[in-house]
Formats: C-alpha cells, sequence, structure tokens
C-alpha cells in the first residue's frame, strides 16, 4: 500500500488542470525559494493524467499570488487530510560501457558518455513522448530542449527528470 | 478485422484512418506515409510491426486509427471519440489501443459503448491505452495487456494512477518482484485476462497464472531502444487476429521480438527502425521453430 500521511491543516494541494502547468509552477516556486513537492492529487479530483503541488499552508497565500504573477494558471487550493506521498523522481542510472542510461520513474534517457549526444528515449506511453523522442533524440544534452518546455504529461515530467540528471553527469564529467 | 488505434506525434493531424502498407514507406490509407527509416517508437513502429506481422501470417493488413497528439489532449480526445462512436461499425476481431494520452471520462465513454457491441472484439491495451484503464477500473474489460516491470508494478498498486507514481521501482536482481506483483494486480482486479510482462524475462500469465516465461536470446541494450515494446504489441496484436491463443501469441511475440534484436546486433544507440526490418526474418525462424540464428 502507499504510504499517506495524515498532515491536519498545515499542508495544502495546488491543483492544476495541466501537468504542463504544474511543471512550469514547480519550476518557478523553487527558483522563488518555496518549498514544494510534485505529488498525485487525491483520487477525487484526478481527471486523468494528474500533478498536484503539496506546499506549506501557512504559505498558501503567497505561493497564490506568485502563480499570478507568473501567469501560471491553476485550479485552486484544497487542504486534504491525507496525501499521497509516493515520490516522483526516483533516479537510477544503468551502465552500458560506452552509453548511460538514467531512469526516472517509467521514463529511460540514454546518451553517449563520449560525445553527449542523447541516443534513445525509452519507456513511457502518453502521447507526448513520441514527440519528445523525435525532438531529443540525435542531440547533446546541453543543446537539447527541456522535456518540460515540450511535454504535457507525467512521463513528460519524469523524463524532463532523467534529462537533467544526465546533463548533470555529462558536465559534471561523471561517466 | 485488426483495429490498431493510437496517436501519433504530428501536431494538428486529423484523424486518419485506413488500411496500413509497409512498403518502402509506412503508409495508412492513401494520406499518411512516413519513410520506413523515420519510424519512431509509438504508434507507427505498432502498427508497421503489425503490419509486417499480418503479412509474414498470411491474413489481411490491420486497419489503422490515428490522430496528431503532441500531448496537448485534441488528438487523443479524436481516437476516443472514434472508438466510443464509430469502430464497431468496423466489426474489428482484435482491437488495439496504444499511444494516448490518460483522459478517464473519454475513456469511460469508450467502455461504455463498447459493453454495449453486438460483437466484442479481443481487446489488447499497450502504453497510454493501458494506462487510462486500469485507474479507471476497466483493466478487466481487457484480454491482454503489455506492460513493462515498472507498469506491472503501477498494475499492482491499487492506488497508482500513472506508472510515474509507483513507490518502489522494481530492482534488477528482485525475481521474485514480478511475480508479486502479478499476483497483487489480479487480487486488485486491475488486470486483463492475459499479461504479458516485458523485461530481462519476459512473463506470460493467464487469470493470474504464470504459464511461461522467456528469457533468452537476452539482449540488454534492448532496454534502451524506444520501441522494442510497441514491436511486441504490434507481434501479438496481429497473432492473436491470425488465430493464435493468446497465451500461444504473447509466447510467439516475446521469441520473435528477442530474435529480431538478436539480428540486428543493437547498440543503446540502435534506432526500432533498425530493428523492424529484422522482423520478416525472425518470424520466420521463429514460426519454423528455428533456433537462433544470428546475423
Amino acid at each position: 500500500m502507499p504510504k499517506k500521511e495524515e498532515r491536519g491543516k498545515k499542508i495544502a494541494l495546488v491543483l492544476f488542470e495541466l501537468v504542463q502547468d504544474t511543471m512550469a509552477a514547480e519550476e518557478a516556486l523553487k527558483r522563488a525559494g518555496y518549498e514544494i513537492q510534485a505529488v498525485a492529487p487525491p483520487p477525487e479530483v484526478r481527471v486523468g493524467c494528474d500533478l498536484a503541488l503539496l506546499i506549506d499552508a501557512t504559505v498558501q497565500v503567497g505561493i497564490e499570488r506568485a502563480l499570478r504573477e507568473f501567469a501560471i494558471p491553476f485550479i485552486g487550493v484544497i487542504f486534504p487530510k491525507m496525501i499521497d506521498l509516493r515520490p516522483l523522481d526516483v533516479l537510477k542510472e544503468f551502465d552500458y560501457g560506452n552509453w548511460l542510461m538514467v531512469r526516472c520513474g517509467n521514463m529511460k534517457v540514454i546518451f553517449d558518455k563520449r560525445t553527449g549526444v542523447i541516443v534513445n528515449i525509452s519507456g513511457g506511453g502518453c502521447s507526448d513522448v513520441p514527440n519528445l523522442a523525435r525532438s531529443l533524440m540525435g542531440k547533446k544534452l546541453a543543446e537539447a530542449p527541456a522535456p518540460r518546455t515540450m511535454g504535457y504529461s507525467l512521463c513528460a515530467y519524469t523524463c524532463d527528470k532523467a534529462y537533467h540528471r544526465a546533463l548533470e553527469i555529462w558536465q559534471q564529467g561523471r561517466v | 478485422m485488426l483495429v490498431l488505434a493510437g496517436t501519433v506525434p504530428f501536431k494538428g493531424l486529423p484523424l486518419k484512418q485506413g488500411v496500413a502498407r509497409f512498403d518502402d514507406d509506412f503508409a495508412i490509407g492513401d494520406n499518411f506515409a512516413l519513410p520506413a527509416a523515420e519510424l519512431m517508437h509509438c504508434t507507427t513502429a505498432m502498427i508497421a510491426t503489425a503490419t509486417i506481422a499480418c503479412r509474414a501470417l498470411g491474413t489481411d493488413p490491420p486497419y489503422a486509427v490515428i490522430a496528431g497528439c503532441l500531448g496537448e489532449g485534441d488528438g487523443s480526445k479524436l481516437v476516443y471519440r472514434f472508438l466510443a462512436e464509430q469502430a464497431e461499425a468496423l466489426q474489428p476481431k482484435v482491437l488495439t489501443l496504444h499511444y494516448i494520452l490518460p483522459i478517464r471520462l473519454a475513456a469511460e465513454k469508450f467502455i461504455e459503448s463498447l459493453r454495449h457491441w453486438k460483437n466484442k472484439p479481443i481487446l489488447i491495451a499497450d502504453a497510454g491505452g493501458m494506462y487510462v484503464m486500469k485507474p479507471a477500473g476497466f483493466a478487466g474489460d481487457f484480454d491482454l495487456m503489455t506492460p513493462d516491470p515498472g507498469e506491472m508494478a503501477f498494475l499492482a498498486d491499487p492506488d497508482a494512477i500513472h506508472p510515474a507514481y509507483v513507490r518502489h521501482f522494481i530492482s534488477e536482481v528482485d525475481l521474485t518482484a514480478i511475480p508479486r506483483l502479478i499476483k497483487e494486480a489480479y487480487e486488485h482486479h486491475n488486470a486483463p485476462r492475459v499479461l504479458l510482462v516485458k523485461g530481462n524475462t519476459d512473463y506470460i500469465v493467464r487469470d493470474g497464472e504464470i504459464v511461461a516465461t522467456v528469457s533468452e536470446p537476452d539482449i540488454p541494450a534492448m532496454e534502451c531502444i524506444g520501441g522494442t515494446g510497441d514491436t511486441i504489441t504490434g507481434l501479438v496484436s496481429a497473432l492473436a487476429y491470425a488465430g493464435y491463443d493468446l497465451v500461444e501469441a504473447a509466447l510467439y511475440a516475446s521469441r520473435i521480438n528477442r530474435i529480431a534484436g538478436l539480428l540486428t546486433n543493437p547498440t543503446p544507440a540502435t534506432r526500432i527502425a533498425e530493428i523492424i526490418r529484422h522482423i520478416p526474418a525472425a518470424i520466420e525462424q521463429v514460426l519454423k521453430g528455428v533456433e537462433y540464428v544470428a546475423a
């Protein structure tokens, strides 16, 4: 069973219509210094491919203002008693000799350790995955567009995490 | 008729439907074509593979239904609507749902419609088709799904709404994990009649019982190659349409896919189009009972 934690009313969830908006909000709010976490929304408000942001309820007003300033649309803020805290950024690396595969969730980014070129994107099943693959494959990690700038789904979210870990490994010369 | 449905990564492409062809180019009907070398992993790789397999098996080619969707949902909605309102008229014997944005309400309309069809087809789901049907509670309406280990964990977890949310990922050395997850998926009624779990070892499951496993030939690079799961789905769809029992179809699909990989001699940089080229020879080897003959 997934771990669920009772947190009373000290935490809140910001809900978004599109995963794409959640991804943009996560990046903008983290850059603004807020401590937040991407989590699954509660079952009663899910519509399909969903991603919410867990926030400290005491800074709700500031976060709502920041989202409006960033022009990132959101549905609203709720205060559920139970939060599903499955992590979305479990990363793992696999060495294939001249290539390295970075997996996050159901998505995998594979790059050539000699050149930093992304050679394959594997996994996923949402409709933005083929476009992500087409846009990333054959490009150098440092020159490729970040998946979160093109994707709409949770597959894009985990692909983005894998891409950024791969980029970090490449830039730090840890290959 | 074998009907294959899903989205393709071409922005604004309206719903296209027609008989699939695979010669120098891959084509659907008269107004969608793609050079064979440009096949990417996704619905097109699945349809191309099924088309090749149907030819090798001596059946008529598949009928494909696609729409462009980069993830914003427009093309996915067109495909769901087609399935709910028009697919029955095609009288499919096998219907496979592939890449698509999970939109619960649209999926519910399709399943509600399907339950009133005069003849229910063999229903197969992979990718987004699986991602939308399981959390909506419709996995049991399907006859076959083809999850990888992470997706198997998603089917096993009654609360997971997407494979991205699965708490624990499968340890590569934990040989007990897949059988445990299979058991849990059936306990929670989140599995179809038959499962083909794709991985280092492929598991073929009927009604919760593992009836076969396939581990050889083992080609580790195939995990890196986007589309190796899509080719399995195309193969199993074509085999089911040719009349193979679903367990048998899954077993052959697993073997054919591995042999196609072996014939390609792939690296992690190999593209799926290269593997697809070897599928006719792989089908011939497997169906004739030839042991592995590498390129």
